[in-house]
């Protein structure tokens, strides 16, 4: 009888130590199957460029022959790397074909969602800010809060976009093909297509992120060199390109980095933080300006930050960052109007509803403002929409210099919509619904920023309105987004509804430069 | 021995993050009896771990979560129980803007099987347990805002041994070892970082590692009275640290050692009724609450006597 019992219980520990051996594995990466564009977008050398002065501003001398000796060579060299190639090196292979621009977004969004932390309060009470000559001690540098996540975006995708376009200019102008093409004996390890090699699309995608990601993000150049390195070996393994078309393509990726690094060191980043004088005045410059709107500024409350210890307010002076397409005038006349005043009656109305919201939510509701919520650790507002737009780029088939359109344009967009929203912010700087009423608790991280208008909205709005021109038949779903993502604010209980409904109409109209420029820039 | 000797053996792990519960004593209710109750919990902590370094946060200040429980114990034979418990579980931060969280949490539905027993006549008693357990959560709570969620919304199938040995005199020793297989669970959000693997996954669904849990006690057990000493460790077998200065994570590795004692009383007036009251208190942990935990719980026993 004793036997059988003990025979029963190790029968059953082990039917359950089977079950619990049940697959929870998951799969982290975007599932990309091999890029093979539509489209070869052989006059992409033509578009408009904006940083650039023109698709020829970095030369790129004239390949060897491919009957040359040294060609020949190289050729010699991808058929003995192919000849040896591990599973590893395949799997790079598989990684790489997915797109390039699509790869480089991803890694991108995951680097923000990384550095996406706050700097713990020093015991004193005071915060320390991220440095970015000493980006490894803690406070890591960046803090890659939304309006720092927005411009990385911005200037990432914007300089591959330039230097692709620029690729295909000489691509089309020497037409040397790719080495699958060149030698029956080299195998396409990636779809083939009719795209010259020269200079080699992967390595200019390799050269200009890296450089501008080793400078957005200086503690990951690990991990960044290792990702850029892979991107060109996958190019010659797969027999897509051969030595001189990488070295040509990373050389002229590079020299494009530079020049929208030099750009990024006068776009007033470095002063967007400011200086503890700076965030003292920031009070009186804003009841200067309800002043100048007719409104008592006086008996104005204004912002306070509700961290405990007080910190410092997001990136202040990002209002005064370089916008793309748009000037700071022009930010200044999309400005809207005052938020209601926090003695108004509106503003009364107002808050009672946040506070209702804040006692009185349903689930769904919960999960709206989780799914959009994009705080700490997360890529952030503009890379949900990246996160977005991926998809649709991806099932679109584009080739790399269209992909690589579509993210510029989003993130420009993204990137004027973080500035203009933060103008406005630091422009009224008025009190998030918690501070005028200490009950009202959220159900999300409350943003160390004044209220009006909401981020969310204007990027959200922004974002809908690119995409909807890239993408019209799915227009009612990226609103339908932009509004799930915007109301989610007003149910998390951090912002009022006039901040979402303004600031959706904000973004709306910020858009629209980015979309005026795409209209006429050759490719649409 | 009082016939109505009759035991559950319930520590709520709510504290902070975890919520397992478990069923980990050496003693068992008798044929037909049926024991159910309340179990009130009160836990706080003001210090956590994020990672390994000890720390408050001005914008949580004291963390706090209750819960009341439901618990019922039926015993199919005197070798054979079924316990099952049901908790609401509420949580509030004393500082800073985010807002508690409350409901209901899991239903836990266990089996508890006494597989062997070795008799000394008049001194001592040996006796072996094997317990499964399965709990799901019943109402559906969002596990993703930590440390305010109110449990990890998992669902956990345990298995565990107990042993236990007790001196006719009273003086009684117990240990019990656990593993709890956890579900992935999902996220209301379509991406997630992962502290773990330090990659961005691209999907709502969190890999869950699963747990090891010790329980070992030893005190005094006799005519209506338990008092123990206990000593609880639980082990996340995987799971990545809170990085600095960020929120917890439902997959986090959630470690922690802690020490209690247990009272537990059957009112000599009314001996169906029991009282039980216990203290917990943290010592280390990792990505958790230095906590304190209080509970205080009234069962009572029907006996379904005469078979129908």
């Amino acid at each position: 009888m004793r036997i059988k019992n003990h025979y029963i219980v190790i029968n059953l520990l082990l039917f359950f130590t089977l079950l619990s051996a049940c697959n929870k594995q998951l799969e982290e990466t975007e599932s990309l199957v091999p890029l093979a564009p539509v489209d070869l977008d052989e006059d992409a050398g033509n578009w408009t460029m904006i940083v650039m002065t023109g698709p020829d501003q970095v030369a790129v001398s004239a390949p060897a022959d491919i009957n040359s000796d040294a060609y020949q060579a190289e050729l010699a060299a991808i058929k003995n790397a192919q000849s040896n190639l591990t599973q590893d090196q395949r799997k790079i292979i598989e990684y790489w074909s997915g797109g390039g621009v699509l790869r480089w977004n991803q890694i991108l969004r995951e680097l923000v969602a990384q550095y996406n932390r706050p700097p713990a309060p020093r015991p004193d009470g005071t915060y320390p800010a991220p440095d970015p000559e000493n980006p490894f001690s803690d406070p890591e540098f960046p803090f890659s809060n939304p309006p720092y996540a927005a411009r990385a975006y911005s200037y990432v995708t914007l300089a591959q976009f330039e230097a692709l376009k620029s690729a295909w200019y000489y691509k089309f102008q020497y037409n040397r093909p790719a080495p699958y093409s060149v030698d029956n004996s080299i195998q396409a390890l990636v779809p083939k297509t009719d795209l010259p090699a020269y200079p080699s699309e992967d390595a200019v995608l390799s050269g200009v992120t890296v450089e501008l990601l080793k400078a957005l993000f200086p503690a990951a150049v690990e991990e960044i060199t290792i990702h850029a390195a892979n991107q060109r070996n996958a190019a010659l393994w797969s027999g897509k390109a051969s030595s001189s078309d990488i070295s040509a393509g990373l050389a002229l990726g590079k020299s494009v980095a530079a020049l929208f690094l030099a750009r990024a060191r006068t776009d007033g980043m470095s002063a967007a933080v400011g200086t503890p004088a700076q965030w003292a005045a920031l009070d009186d410059s804003a009841r200067v300006h309800w002043a100048k709107a007719g409104l008592n500024a006086n008996e104005e409350i204004l912002w306070q930050s509700l961290e405990n210890p007080p910190r410092p307010p997001m990136l202040p002076f990002f209002g005064q960052v370089k916008g793309w397409l748009m000037t700071a005038q022009d930010f200044a006349n999309e400005r809207p109007g005052p938020p209601p005043s926090s003695s108004s009656e509106q503003m009364k109305i107002e808050l009672e509803e946040v506070k209702q919201y804040s006692k009185n939510y349903t689930r769904e509701q919960l999960a709206t403002v989780h799914k959009w919520a994009d705080g700490v650790t997360t890529y952030t507002p503009p890379g949900h929409w990246n996160d977005i737009a991926a998809e649709f780029i991806a099932d679109e088939k584009y080739s790399e210099v269209r992909a690589a359109r579509a993210f510029a344009l989003l993130n420009m967009a993204e990137h004027n919509a973080a500035v203009a929203c933060w103008e406005n912010k630091f422009y009224w700087f008025n009190p998030r619904p918690s501070q005028l009423d200490p009950s009202i608790k959220t159900t999300t991280g409350l943003p160390n920023f004044p209220s009006y208008g909401s981020g969310h909205s204007t990027f959200s709005a922004a974002a809908a309105a690119v995409l909807s021109y890239l993408f019209p038949a799915h227009t009612q779903y990226f609103h339908e987004q932009k509004d799930e993502a915007a109301l989610s604010r007003l149910y998390g209980a951090i912002h009022y509804r006039s901040d979402i409904e303004v600031s959706v109409e904000h973004g709306d109209r910020i858009a629209t430069y980015t979309i005026n420029f795409a209209l006429t820039d050759g490719a649409d | 021995m009082k016939k109505y000797l009759l035991l559950l053996s319930i520590i709520v792990f709510p504290v902070g993050y975890s919520s397992a519960q478990t069923l980990n004593d050496g003693l068992m209710m008798q044929k037909d009896n049926f024991c159910t109750g309340f179990i009130y919990m009160h836990d706080q902590w003001t210090e956590y771990w994020e990672g390994t370094r000890k720390r408050d946060n001005g914008n949580i200040g004291k963390l706090t979560t209750q819960s009341l429980t439901w618990v019922g114990n039926y015993g199919i034979t005197n070798k054979l129980n079924v316990i099952a418990m049901l908790p609401y579980v509420r949580t509030n931060a004393s500082k800073g803007t985010l807002a508690g969280m409350e409901n209901i949490q899991d239903l836990s539905v266990g089996v508890k099987y006494n597989f062997f027993v070795k008799e000394w006549e008049g001194k001592s008693r040996f006796k072996t347990f094997g317990i499964i357990n399965f709990s799901t959560p019943i109402s559906n709570y969002s596990p993703d805002f930590l440390p305010l969620s109110i449990g990890m919304a998992s669902t956990n199938l345990s298995y565990r041994l107990t042993a236990f040995y007790k001196l006719e005199k009273g003086w009684f020793a117990n240990a019990s070892a656990g593993y709890t297989w956890r579900s992935n669970v999902e996220l209301d959000r379509p991406a997630y970082y992962n502290d773990e693997d330090e990659t961005l996954y691209l999907t709502n669904e969190v890999q869950m590692p699963n747990v090891f849990d010790l329980f070992i006690s030893a005190g005094y057990l006799k005519n209506g009275l338990q008092v123990e000493l206990n000593y609880i460790q639980q082990n996340t077998l995987g799971g990545g640290d809170i990085r600095r200065q960020d929120m917890p994570f439902v997959s986090n590795k959630m470690n922690f050692n802690k020490g209690g004692i247990l009272v537990m009383y059957y009112l000599p007036p009314l001996p169906e009724l029991a009282v039980r009251l216990a203290g917990t208190y943290t010592f280390s942990g990792r990505n958790v609450g230095q906590s304190t935990t209080y509970l205080a719980g009234i069962l009572y026993t029907i006996k379904f006597s005469g078979n129908p």
